[in-house]
């Protein structure tokens, strides 16, 4: 009887771990998964949109998406399906990483498996978790930090926060051992580089005002000659423009495997945050280019006004949907205005476009997010050498002046002055370069400049640099950011 | 010989079996309760035998016809009962067990058995659906934990499932025993848990000649009443003011030309039929008796009529026992059935139904607008999400068709008199066949969810796709048992039953769905003449899936009856269990019970004239519940597949480097290697009693039980991943109620009699914990612009209890507003939601109970008149206490909406009912957050059927049978509940689901005729 009952996972035909990694394909399938959640955290870049005075929440009414309504409102409080979300499915990629960590040198059998490439490939990893870690970081603060193993049950509601400056130091030390062994170029587009790993652990830098190793850093990255800006700047977001010689790190989606599952929206190879910067009941002929969506993530007429004239970035940034209905007559375009917060605008960079989905249409957008661009590494290069002990601001305004030609296609609007006007003007070339790509709340409130530009939004000082973690996890014996 | 046999009250008895004693020879009695036989010599003695009355003897003396009076026993005290692997004189019981003989099925002509234990069985709660063969949701003795709260079926003593009900022909069953309490259930163990329904299907008796039974009826269904809803004027005004009030442009220009418009409610709901035809033949001879039937069973779906909904069944039974020597029995039971269904969409905003209530009614039926394909009509401003319920309609194409084949192969051997080696092998084999068709189309212009153009081209991009789902299931099951029973002097009997148990089921599906059906047509939709292939942006081309699952069981257990003179009784039982589903560290488990009884009545000083008897009993014991578990929840395994990681637990693989896809790998489950089974402690105390020489019998029970081991999934910190944790033993529930039967049962005169019997049933239960921080489960989930959910399982809570806001009433000014505790987004009009914890802000944490889809009693009347040639019966049921959430409304800004919105907030004092908030597009105060405002009282009485038959009297064309009745019928007669839509008894697939209204399929209300005959 005892026979009887015993279970053989091999019965059910299932790998368990223990038949696992004892090949090269297995060590770089597990790769692969671990850059999965990258895809998962599309909503990062909505979330920093509409938490900035860039964006709104829009959609289709008040209670529509509540998690990013209260985002737009500082309302938010530990019980927020979005963060909570970004929190776990960074600590997934977290745990995958750590997992091939822990099994680098000796497999769960006892065995090495050695390959060709085997240091490149995790160089990859370690590029990850450090990724994964800055997501956490510049979103909540102090995180639980680990690094030797992927956690078990067991370890459920056992740990505590790290401080901000040790995890820093462990993704300064993860993307440092990264860059030591990555290739400079990969035969697969959207594979980490040791650019991708220059220019994070620059941004990473620049987050904790290391201006001077900031700007050494992206230097790097600039002297290798491997990137240029192109020209037409609205390139870079059609499909065309995909991992183009501009990118420097893009997080790769597809409509290659259209799904249709509902239940997990982000977790596919679509990029969903596309369908949700969409025109409601968008309609028009043939050949009229945009499909329609939700209307999430509007883009503020204060967004618009900041650009100057003659600024090429306008038009792709936002899309001012009457202005174009009556621009292009023939495409006889009939929609619905945004049932709640409209501002006439949509987001042009992630606008859905016909065609560029499949299965489910909402969940399967093929939009890469240009996720590190040369221009935000020129951008990010000019900060720290405006900012660095050996402030060079000569070096600062080419930069700076390199990213502004290509924007107004003329030498006219270069910057000449120095010192904190041209601070002033980087970081407002910032939000200008990077609107809707996710940099603009993150930059105010690193900048320390949150308060004075969002304090008339609700913003409030002390409390919303941070969001609050979630609230399971404040029930599981971690302390909950101030103010929540 | 001729002659007439009639019970003591006088009514004739017809189907009594008459032989001669140590001959070959009987007939049946006929209508009238005549005979008629020939007898090989005078002096030879007659056997009159009739089911509940005392047989009786006589000598043929003369030529003259003879008369049998026969005595009723009082058949509640001399009946034997099916308990687990053996039978039971039901004096000799003192466990919590309930019977429903044949004759009370078949009373209500069930499409289902379970239909007939509602109201008819204490301690049962059944919750039935609307749905042609859906399985209702049954409760045993209240809800003991989260996921599998069905009870255990066991069909002529091998193991089935509550969804095997569906085919099983009711006019097949003998006897439905409902075993309750842990002193009955443990002999089951591991699957006692949530009670056992054990069935007898009919079989035949030896010597009885060849009874030939005939039923047939044909019933027409209909929708009891619908759901409010506007009407086009008033949509159109309700538009007009929530667009304007937020801001917007008037929608319709023009309220006077709208009219009443479509209902959509009536446009789907159709009048279905049920055809009912059963013959069956049972009989016997000296070593051979068969029971064989033959039913055909079609029932239409009210949703869409019998082309789209519809359950059809078509069953062969063959019940056969061959004495293969004095010792040696053979029994052969099978059943072959055929199930033919097909299905619409249920249960949500964008069903059929939901679709009907949220459609826009100024929509006509039928499509006028030029140039555009399309039978029916389309909206202009709903062009989303909600379609034209009629187009749905007409584009749904599925069907299932499932072969089934069980039963048993039983072997008895009676080693020495009272000892007997029962060897039963038990199977039961599916296999299912499914396919579904999704076409391509245009469901109006400027529609979102179109896939053809207005002119009937097919949108870039888009195809129809066919899919074909196929599976195979079986289950054998091994069970070796010794029934001992002997008596000591004195009158010590013991009764012992021994035994083992093996079980094994597997099981496959493979399914494969291919795109490019030929002219877009059901007449095309299949595999072969379908051409889709898969291209790199579309995998849905060609896809193809499969599954198998395999699961074994051991088991030991045993049994000890023993009785005192029939007047002390005592019961032990034991059962050991393992599963392969279990942790290596707990593969078995033990369960013990124990039960004492007390024939008062059997008591020499106890003589009490108008009491006939009185039990009294108790018990206590432990029963199992392994809630299906999964084996692989005690791995941690990797998962490669990219589509099961995506479909499954969403914890994705795989990443698209450019434009190459890498399918990735990862660590997909974390290991528990406790996992045990749900151990459930209950005690029972009860008592039969019978009345006025027996025409009174009262049973009541009271229970308490407590589930400890709970199966719960914890919530585990966010920095664990999105590995699901695996589920553990945590949690505990308390269950505790009374179940009360009363029959009353006379005989008025000759030719009236009188049969009323009621039960009543109270479960209350809740939950004690959950998981160490006490986390919840949370279900019912609906949309309404939101995603909401709006039941939960939490510690301190009963299960499945409406979870969300209260409100108090509405705010009628600023002054109010700013007033009251924080709620941002108020203004006046809108909801004021209740501050529960005080801390002057309305957030989340003032969620709190706001009720519960379980009655709080339900109860059961049946009554019974029988005057001379009529018979009329009818049944009442009753469930108080039982709460419905109102879930269908989509409440986007164009949808169709419920009634009560005409009695909205128009301006300070117009009303301050939390039902009737102002109305506006916008809804910053977000008014349609789960709050009691959508909760609704849905306490109901139903005359659930009445029935007035009629046996012909005795005539030279009846005399062709045996007997001939015929009779009409009326089901779903009427509900008395103040519940405002179709139907609230509400079943829904999961426990979490019960009560949850989003359109639910409603019961019919059905006439039937039908006719009775036997040969």
């Amino acid at each position: 009887c005892k026979k009887w009952v015993e279970y053989d996972p091999h019965d059910d035909f299932v790998i368990t771990e223990i038949d696992y990694l004892k090949s090269e394909a297995d060590y770089r399938a597990l790769v692969v998964g671990v850059y999965s959640p990258l895809q998962w955290l599309n909503q990062v870049v909505p979330v920093s949109d509409i938490a900035s005075d860039d964006a709104v929440s829009g959609g289709e009414s008040a209670a529509d998406v509540l998690s990013l309504q209260q985002i737009d409102d500082y309302t938010y409080y530990p019980v927020n399906a979005t963060l909570a979300d970004l929190w776990q499915v960074s600590y997934e990629g977290i745990n995958r990483a750590n997992y091939l960590h822990q099994y680098k040198e000796i497999n769960l059998a006892g065995q090495t498996v050695n390959f060709a490439g085997k240091e490149a490939l995790y160089g990859e990893v370690y590029f990850l978790r450090a990724w994964f870690y800055f997501t956490l970081v510049k979103m909540f603060g102090d995180v639980p930090l680990f690094t030797e193993r992927r956690l078990t049950l067991s370890d459920s509601r056992k740990l505590a926060r790290s401080s901000k400056a040790e995890v820093y130091k462990q993704i300064e030390q993860d993307l440092t051992a990264a860059i030591a062994v990555l290739p400079a170029v990969q035969s697969d587009k959207g594979r980490v580089t040791k650019y991708a790993a220059q220019a994070l652990l620059g941004k990473v830098f620049l987050y904790q005002n290391k201006f001077t190793e900031a700007a050494t850093m992206l230097e790097n990255v600039i002297t290798a000659n491997a990137f240029a800006l192109v020209s037409d700047f609205g390139s870079i977001f059609l499909q065309s423009g995909e991992n183009g010689p501009e990118s420097v790190f893009e997080i790769q989606y597809s409509n290659g495997q259209g799904t249709y599952d509902w239940n997990h929206v982000t977790r596919g190879q679509g990029n969903y945050a596309v369908q949700q910067c969409g025109i409601r009941g968008l309609n028009g002929s043939g050949n009229m280019p945009y499909a329609s969506g939700w209307s999430t993530n509007l883009p503020t007429q204060n967004l618009a006004r900041a650009f100057e004239t003659g600024d090429q970035r306008k038009t792709v940034t936002i899309l001012d949907i009457e202005a174009y209905k009556s621009a292009n007559p023939s495409f006889n375009i009939t929609y619905q205005a945004a049932p709640y917060k409209n501002t006439g605008l949509y987001n042009q960079k992630y606008l859905p476009r016909k065609g560029e989905t499949s299965g489910q249409v909402e969940l399967n957008y093929l939009n890469n997010y240009r996720t590190i661009r040369y221009a935000d590494v020129l951008l990010m290069a000019a900060e720290a050498n405006n900012r660095a002990t050996a402030a060079n601001d000569q070096k600062a305004r080419t930069y700076l002046n390199l990213v502004r030609r290509r924007a107004f296609a003329d030498q006219l609007h270069d910057i000449t002055a120095g010192g904190t006007a041209l601070y002033d003007a980087i970081l407002n070339e910032r939000r200008l370069e990077l609107a809707m790509e996710g940099e603009r709340f993150f930059d105010l409130v690193r900048t320390g400049r949150a308060s004075t530009v969002l304090g008339a939004l609700g913003f409030v000082a002390g409390k919303h640099e941070v969001f609050p973690i979630p609230q399971t996890e404040a029930d599981g014996g971690l302390t909950q950011n101030n103010g929540y | 010989v001729k002659g007439k046999v009639n019970s003591k009250a006088g009514v004739p008895l017809e189907g009594a079996t008459v032989s001669v004693k140590g001959e070959n020879i009987s007939v049946i009695t006929g209508a009238g309760g005549i005979f008629s036989l020939s007898v090989p010599q005078k002096g030879s003695i007659l056997v009159v035998s009739y089911m509940g009355f005392v047989s009786m003897e006589q000598k043929v003396s003369g030529t003259g016809e003879m008369y049998f009076v026969l005595e009723e026993v009082a058949t509640s005290l001399k009946d034997v009962v099916v308990v687990g692997y053996g039978t039971q004189k039901v004096t000799k019981v003192s466990g919590a067990i309930s019977t429903l003989k044949s004759a009370e099925i078949e009373k209500l002509k069930p499409v289902r058995v379970e239909e007939a234990l509602q109201g008819n069985v204490a301690g049962v709660n059944v919750i039935q659906s609307g749905s042609p063969g859906a399985k209702p949701t049954v409760l045993i003795r209240g809800i003991p934990d989260l996921g599998g709260t069905d009870p255990t079926v066991i069909v002529d003593g091998i193991q089935q499932t509550l969804s095997d009900l569906n085919s099983i022909n009711p006019g097949d069953i003998e006897s439905v025993t409902v075993l309750k309490d842990a002193a009955t259930t443990a002999i089951y163990g591991v699957k006692g848990g949530n009670g056992v329904i054990v069935i007898t299907t009919k079989s035949g008796r030896k010597n009885q000649k060849t009874e030939l039974n005939l039923n047939s009826s044909y019933s027409v269904q209909e929708v009891i009443s619908t759901i409010p809803v506007l009407n086009a004027t008033e949509y159109g005004a309700i538009l007009n003011e929530g667009s304007t009030l937020s801001g917007g442009n008037i929608v319709f220009q023009d309220l006077s030309g709208l009219g009443a418009g479509t209902n959509w409610q009536k446009q789907i709901f159709k009048k279905a039929p049920i055809q009912n035809h059963n013959i069956s033949a049972r009989g016997g001879s000296e070593k051979i008796t068969y029971f064989i039937s033959a039913g055909y069973l079609s029932q239409g779906g009210i949703v869409g009529g019998y082309d789209k909904s519809r359950f059809n069944r078509l069953n062969f039974t063959s019940n056969v026992s061959f004495d293969l020597s004095s010792k040696l029995k053979f029994i052969v039971n099978a059943t072959y059935l055929n199930l033919n269904s097909k299905g619409v969409q249920e249960n949500a905003f964008n069903s059929i139904i939901g679709s009907a209530l949220n459609y826009d009614p100024t929509v006509p039926v039928y499509n006028t607008v030029p140039n555009t394909i399309g039978q029916y009509g389309f909206s202009s401003i709903i062009t989303r999400e909600i379609y034209n319920p009629l187009t749905k309609l007409a584009n749904t194409y599925n069907r299932l068709i499932g072969h089934k084949l069980y039963g048993k192969f039983e072997l008895q051997y009676e080693v020495i008199k009272n000892l007997k080696l029962t060897a039963r092998l038990g199977y039961t084999k599916y296999d299912g066949n499914a396919k579904s068709f999704d076409p391509l189309v245009f469901w109006g212009l400027n529609n979102t969810g179109n896939t053809l153009n207005a002119d009937g081209t097919t949108i870039a991009g888009f195809h129809n796709s066919v899919t074909h789902d196929k599976s195979t299931a079986s289950q054998l099951i091994y069970e070796g048992f010794a029934n001992y029973n002997f008596q000591l002097a004195n009158g010590h009997d013991f009764d012992i039953t021994a035994g083992i148990n093996l079980n094994k089921g597997i099981g496959n599906a493979a399914g494969a769905s291919r795109q490019d059906v030929p002219y877009n047509s059901w007449e095309f939709a299949d595999f072969t003449a379908a051409t889709g292939t898969t291209a790199n942006n579309n995998t849905n081309g060609l896809r193809g899936s499969y599954y198998q699952y395999v699961n074994r069981h051991a088991s030991g257990f045993a049994r000890l009856n023993y009785d005192y003179q029939d007047k002390y009784l005592v019961s032990f039982t034991g059962r050991r269990d393992g599963s392969y589903a279990f942790g290596t560290e707990n593969k078995f488990g033990n369960f013990y019970s124990g039960s004492v009884g007390w024939v008062v009545t059997n008591e020499d000083f106890f003589k009490v004239g108008f009491i006939n008897n009185l039990k009294v009993r108790g018990s206590y014991g432990a029963v199992g519940s392994d809630n299906n578990l999964d084996p692989k929840k005690v791995l941690v395994t990797i998962q490669t597949d990219y589509l099961s990681s995506l479909y499954g637990s969403g914890n994705s693989i795989g990443y698209t480097f450019g434009n190459t896809f890498y399918p990735g790998a990862t660590v997909a489950s974390v290991a528990n290697n406790a996992l045990k089974w749900e151990k459930q402690n209950q005690w029972n105390a009860g008592f039969d009693a019978a009345f006025l020489n027996n025409q009174l019998n009262l049973s009541a029970d009271y229970f308490e039980k407590r589930t400890d081991g709970l199966l719960f999934t914890p919530v585990a910190s966010g920095y664990l991943g999105t590995i699901p944790p695996p589920i553990a033993n945590i949690g505990s529930t308390k269950s505790s109620g009374i179940d009360i039967t009363a029959g009353f049962n006379t005989t008025i005169t000759k030719d009236l009699r009188f049969t009323s019997s009621i039960t009543f049933t109270k479960a209350t239960n809740m939950v004690i914990k959950t998981s160490e921080d006490s986390s919840w489960v949370t279900g019912g989930n609906y949309f309404n612009g939101q995603s909401q959910s709006v039941t939960i399982f939490a510690p301190g809570k009963a299960p499945a209890a409406y979870y969300g806001y209260k409100t108090n009433g509405l705010f009628q000014t600023w002054d109010e507003i700013s007033k009251s505790p924080t709620q941002t987004g108020a203004q006046p009009g809108d909801i004021k939601f209740a501050d529960i914890n005080g801390d002057g802000k309305i957030d989340a944490a003032d969620r709190t109970i706001i009720g519960n889809p379980f009655p709080d009693f339900t109860m059961g009347l049946s009554v019974g008149v029988t005057y001379k040639n009529f018979d009329l019966s009818a049944f009442t049921y009753a469930s108080v206490g039982n709460d419905v959430y109102r879930a269908f409304e989509r409440n986007d800004n164009y949808t169709n909406k419920y009634r009560a919105v005409l009695g909205r907030w128009t301006g300070p004092g117009s009303t301050n009912d939390a039902d009737h908030p102002r109305y506006s597009f916008t809804d910053a105060n977000n008014n349609s957050r789960v709050s009691d405002r959508y909760v609704e009282d849905g306490s109901f009485v139903k005359i659930k059927n009445i029935l007035l038959g009629y046996t012909l009297p005795s005539t030279p064309i009846t005399k062709l049978f045996r007997s001939l009745r015929v009779y009409a019928q009326v089901k779903n007669v009427f509900t008395f509940t103040k519940y405002a839509g179709y139907d609230p008894e509400i079943a829904n697939t999961g426990l979490l689901d019960t009560g949850i209204d989003r359109g639910a399929y409603p019961q019919a209300r059905s006439y039937t005729i039908g006719l009775d005959i036997k040969f």
